[in-house]
């Protein structure tokens, strides 16, 4: 269960403070598939990542499962994010000088799972890539690079996966693919999935949709359960 | 490889080597040139050390050896003549100054050969060497050579002579010619290679003669007075204890002025030599290890920012910054010991070079060895300057927040990239040091670390520190005057030039690095011209600070009865010149103030030579000019009249002036008595004043003067001081070696160049190992401009995409780091100047000069240097298609 309160960010940009999110509040149960969407500033990326933890709110409040991260140091978050999430960027972000293997095993390796490798070639084998594991992500083409991202965000069956615009480097086709996947994993491994789209197709298969416009929720709609 | 036996950081560290080694390609360049420089230079110091204890018997030329200053007495040569009884080999050398003469000039073979050489004397015996072997360039043994006798000779008596090459060049003669040395004829029989106990060949007066005990009888050399230096070699059997024997001769004839050494104590003042030269050129070779850390510090820098994006990653993963500080540093030092290791590979090669870079400043023919401390002590240096001088950077790691992958354009302020002026830096920098226990801590160890570090190389907890305060205030300095240089050319208006307006726009740009090339290559600048300031003031001083009256010659060892011919033969061959004869008798301590003197308590010791020297004692009525009294005051007629009216009542005590840096050193002061042995007697005399004496004059200088008439009735022989024309130079030589062939004449001008010549050997010796440094330097610059490669691609593809030649963009280039290389050595010369000066005004005494030539150069070099270098790192860039380069942006 995520429940976010009155969640406000801003930040300082050119001499001026620029306000990101302004007293967002909204719960996701576990398990649900939600899809957040609204134009580009209107604070969505930054939202998922204050609920990655991967910075501070200027004001308000986050609690995953019950517990309040706002107040974590670094080293908590840190810690909390190994075992309870899985990121999913637009630009895939993968460590440039380790294999797709070693890209998936990351996650496992930092959460000291003995079994790292074992695990990290069944999920290239279930994102399709078994024959590429020992490719760079420079050999790889974007859309290859996206599921090994997807199959490292899944390595450690988190609880919580984060995606920020998963399909918006790739064309259609290989979007379309990512998604299939991304869906398949969810339902398989039973995680809350929060999904950040310009995509009114992908956000339709989700659950739910929540309308950000200048940092603050428009809309909040329950399309199926 | 199974991964999972490795802790995760050293893992993680194993996949970043693997994929990013190619960016610490400088950072190994830096330590391998610095690592090198100390491995080199510890196992030059290493080998020379074994040398000395290896060789210690043979460089004594013995168990034992005994010295003199004049031959023993009848019971002192009773008593080494009773050693052979107890089984101990006993062989007696006599060495002296002499001057050997060719028997007419038609024999020389060159045109610039001398008609005289004066030369260092040794008469050995059939016994000798004791230990090691003298080696002549025909391989045969030392005492035949010596005694084969040759029909040819022009005259009798007529010996052999075993001889080093200089004298047959110096004299313009070959193998098998004649010389004369005082009243014998000498055939050369060998030339001399090497000298088993003959090690300060540095210092020597003049090439070596060997000849045979009864050769030396027939020069008739070996007068009453006559500078002779007696040793006595000792071989002893194993059964004998050592030391006990040594206290027991040392008991027997210390009190004749005689010194007792043993191998044991291994050369103590040459190893204190080396130990001082050693040790001075290891801090030179560490300021190329630090000014390689500075390399060090910007590589991981640059590298950080780099990964800014790849530890964002990271720490979205669930990694936390300790373990990524973890990681990284893995990675630092295990390139670290790489470099380490390519270090002491370098360090192996430069030991090699060493002794043909110190060349006759080191008195022993050094080997090459490689041993396992100091290449150990290399790898440890290594990587306690890796440590030092990267974990600064690392800290970023904690700075880098995991937000920056998805909102890197928004917030700027997070990103820990350093701008703003070098205050504002500097200012920052201190702040953040006090508030962070993280940066205290790490600020606390890498001074630490650097402290140790120059302590072992200075082997001395003060002198490391003193060498790391100068050093970081050199830093500081560098990057304070390239600051205020680059805040001045901004002021400067805008030139017309595109060239000249690009290149100054680059030097100035932050993210350049230009203050921190500036500092590595201005460090190695301000050693380098330092060296050359110094050597040149002191050339100078050598050269133009002898008075113009200054003598061209002293003669020694002019006896009593040769004093009227000596005087005549100048007044006849030198018509022109002017003489002055002095006469003197050779002293020892023996006590002061009733406190025996004990030379062996103060042999090795720094000025301990003031205690264990011979003194030439003379009496004189006038106080010699150059000589101001300091304290007390000089004999004057009327009171020695007075005294001397004493004399005739009453015992009146002899009085003594001392030089006042003598009397400092000895720890006597007015009042004091001062206990010579002159030839077996003991004269005693009381501190009446101190003089100041300007030794720089040349004249002739006495640190002890007695009151007149008290050495009335002991044996004197005379010295002399004389001008003497150049023309008249030659044929007074020739007339004196013809007529008192015992007389030695000393030339000045022969003296002060082979101290000039010292001179300028330690200057190239410093330079050569400051060298290291400019590549240190040159590497830093390397890497600060390939930190900046994609931007110059980015810049030169618009230029060229704008209609831009590629011979603007090399001018520009060019410019700009002729500014760098400008910058760098301005600082560096200002910086050279003013040590130079310190040196010269606080340690010897001497006064600066501005020497345009040396500055002037100092400043080309490092311009030159910074374009080669600079053009060199960048050249690739310049062929770059612009298309390509653009379509990738």
């Amino acid at each position: 269960m995520i429940r976010v309160e009155n969640l406000t960010m801003q930040l300082r940009g050119g001499g001026h403070v620029v306000s990101i999110l302004k007293g967002l509040s909204f719960e996701v149960p576990r398990k649900q598939m939600v899809s957040v969407v609204g134009p580009s500033g209107s604070g969505k990326s930054t939202l998922l990542g204050l609920l990655a933890g991967l910075d501070k709110p200027t004001a308000g409040s986050i609690k995953l499962n019950g517990r309040e991260i706002t107040t974590w140091t670094e080293h908590q978050l840190a810690h909390f994010r190994r075992q309870n999430i899985g990121y999913l960027f637009q630009s895939f972000h993968l460590i440039p000088t380790l294999t797709a293997l070693e890209n998936v095993m990351l996650p496992l390796e930092l959460s000291s799972d003995g079994a790292a490798k074992a695990r990290a070639r069944d999920l290239l084998e279930a994102v399709g890539l078994q024959d590429r594991e020992d490719h760079y992500p420079t050999q790889l083409s974007g859309g290859e690079q996206q599921r090994v991202a997807v199959a490292r965000a899944f390595s450690c069956r988190p609880p919580i996966l984060l995606a920020d615009e998963p399909t918006g480097n790739l064309d259609s086709a290989t979007g379309q693919l990512v998604i299939d996947l991304l869906l398949r994993l969810h339902r398989d491994q039973g995680s809350t999935l929060i999904l950040v789209t310009h995509d009114p197709t992908l956000a339709e298969q989700t659950e739910r949709i929540i309308t950000l416009h200048d940092g603050t929720i428009v809309s909040d709609k329950l399309i199926r359960s | 490889m199974q991964h999972t036996r490795f802790p995760i950081s050293v893992l993680m560290a194993w996949r970043e080597i693997r994929g990013s080694w190619r960016q610490f390609v400088f950072f190994l360049a830096c330590l391998t040139v610095g690592v090198g420089a100390v491995v080199g230079i510890e196992l030059f110091a290493t080998n020379v050390e074994t040398l000395i204890l290896r060789d210690a018997r043979s460089l004594l030329g013995g168990d034992l050896e005994i010295r003199a200053a004049h031959q023993l007495s009848e019971s002192g040569r009773e008593t080494l003549a009773a050693l052979r009884d107890r089984n101990i080999d006993v062989t007696h050398v006599r060495e002296l100054v002499a001057m050997a003469a060719v028997p007419s000039m038609e024999q020389a073979q060159t045109s610039n050969a001398q008609a005289t050489q004066l030369v260092e004397l040794k008469a050995v015996e059939e016994l000798y060497p004791l230990y090691g072997r003298v080696e002549l360039t025909s391989r045969q043994p030392l005492h035949p050579a010596l005694a084969s006798v040759e029909s040819s000779c022009p005259a009798r008596p007529c010996f052999s002579a075993v001889v080093q090459e200089s004298l047959l060049i110096s004299l313009g003669i070959q193998l098998h010619d004649h010389v004369k040395i005082g009243q014998a004829w000498f055939a050369v029989t060998g030339i001399l290679v090497k000298e088993p106990d003959r090690v300060a060949s540095a210092f020597s007066l003049g090439p070596r003669v060997l000849i045979s005990r009864q050769a030396l009888q027939a020069t008739d050399l070996v007068k009453p007075g006559s500078r002779i230096r007696e040793r006595y070699l000792l071989r002893v059997p194993e059964s004998l204890a050592l030391g006990p024997l040594r206290g027991e001769l040392q008991g027997r004839l210390g009190p004749e002025g005689a010194g007792v050494s043993s191998y044991r104590d291994a050369q103590p003042r040459i190893r204190r030599f080396l130990d001082q030269l050693t040790i001075y050129l290891g801090l030179i070779g560490l300021t190329s290890l630090f000014v390689g850390g500075i390399g060090i510090a910007c590589t991981i820098h640059g590298f950080m920012r780099h990964k800014l994006t790849t530890v964002a990653i990271l720490k979205t993963l669930g990694a936390d910054a300790g373990l990524l500080m973890r990681v990284y540093l893995f990675q630092s030092l295990f390139m670290g010991c790489l470099g380490s290791l390519g270090g002491m590979a370098l360090g192996v090669g430069l030991q090699r070079l060493l002794p043909a870079l110190l060349g006759e400043l080191i008195p022993l023919a050094v080997t090459s060895h490689v041993t396992g401390l100091p290449l150990a002590k290399g790898l440890l240096v290594g990587v306690v300057t890796t440590l030092c001088f990267t974990i600064w950077p690392l800290l970023t790691i904690r700075e880098i927040p995991p937000a920056l992958v998805f909102r890197r354009e928004v917030e700027q302020h997070h990103v820990p990239v350093r701008a703003g002026s070098w205050l504002r830096l500097a200012w920052n920098a201190l702040l953040e040091i006090v508030r962070d226990r993280h940066r205290l801590g790490t600020a606390l160890l890498t001074g630490g670390g650097l402290t140790v570090l120059a302590a072992w190389q200075a082997r001395s907890l003060t002198l490391g520190a003193l060498f790391l305060l100068a050093f970081g205030a050199a830093v500081v300095l560098l990057q304070v005057g390239a600051w205020a240089l680059l805040h001045g050319l901004r002021k400067l208006p805008r030139p017309r030039s595109f060239v000249i307006r690009q290149a100054l726009g680059n030097v100035q740009r932050p993210g350049n690095y230009t203050r921190g090339m500036a500092v590595a290559i201005g460090v190695g600048v301000m050693v380098i011209v330092t060296v050359a300031l110094v050597k040149s003031s002191l050339l100078v001083a050598l050269g133009e600070r002898i008075p113009k009256d200054a003598p061209t010659f002293f003669f020694i060892d002019i006896q009593p009865d040769q004093r009227e011919a000596f005087e005549e033969i100048v007044q006849r061959e030198a018509h022109h010149s002017s003489y002055r004869l002095t006469p003197v008798v050779r002293a020892r301590l023996k006590a002061l103030d009733g406190n025996v003197v004990d030379p062996e308590e103060h042999k090795g010791k720094r000025n301990g030579w003031y205690f264990t020297r011979e003194y030439a004692l003379t009496a004189l009525s006038v106080l010699p000019r150059d000589n101001v009294v300091v304290k007390g005051t000089w004999w004057t007629t009327d009171s020695e009249e007075m005294r001397k009216g004493d004399h005739e009542n009453q015992e009146v005590p002899i009085r003594v002036s001392l030089e006042d840096e003598a009397a400092a050193n000895l720890g006597v002061d007015l009042g004091s008595t001062i206990e010579f042995t002159v030839q077996g007697a003991a004269v005693s005399a009381v501190v009446e004043s101190t003089r100041k004496v300007d030794w720089g004059s040349f004249s002739m200088n006495f640190f002890m003067i007695l009151s007149p008439g008290a050495l009335d009735g002991a044996s004197m022989t005379y010295i002399a001081s004389a001008k003497v024309e150049a023309e008249e130079e030659m044929p007074l030589q020739r007339a004196l070696v013809r007529a008192l062939p015992n007389v030695t004449a000393i030339k000045v001008g022969d003296v002060l160049a082979n101290v000039a010549r010292l001179l300028e050997q330690l200057a190239w010796a410093i330079q050569g190992i400051a060298l290291l440094s400019m590549v240190s330097g040159a590497v830093v610059m390397t890497a600060a401009l390939s930190s900046t490669r994609y931007r110059r691609l980015y810049e030169s593809a618009i230029l060229k995409a704008v209609g831009g030649t590629r011979r603007i963009v090399v001018e520009s280039f060019a410019v700009e780091f002729a500014l760098i290389g400008g910058l760098a050595g301005l600082i560096g010369v200002g910086l050279a100047s003013a040590l130079s000066w310190a040196i010269l005004h606080f340690f010897l005494d001497l006064s600066w000069t501005f020497q345009p030539l040396v500055l002037g150069w100092g400043l080309l070099a490092t311009v030159g240097l910074a374009v080669a270098v600079g053009l060199l790192s960048t050249f690739k860039i310049l062929g770059e298609p612009p298309l390509a380069v653009l379509r990738q942006e």
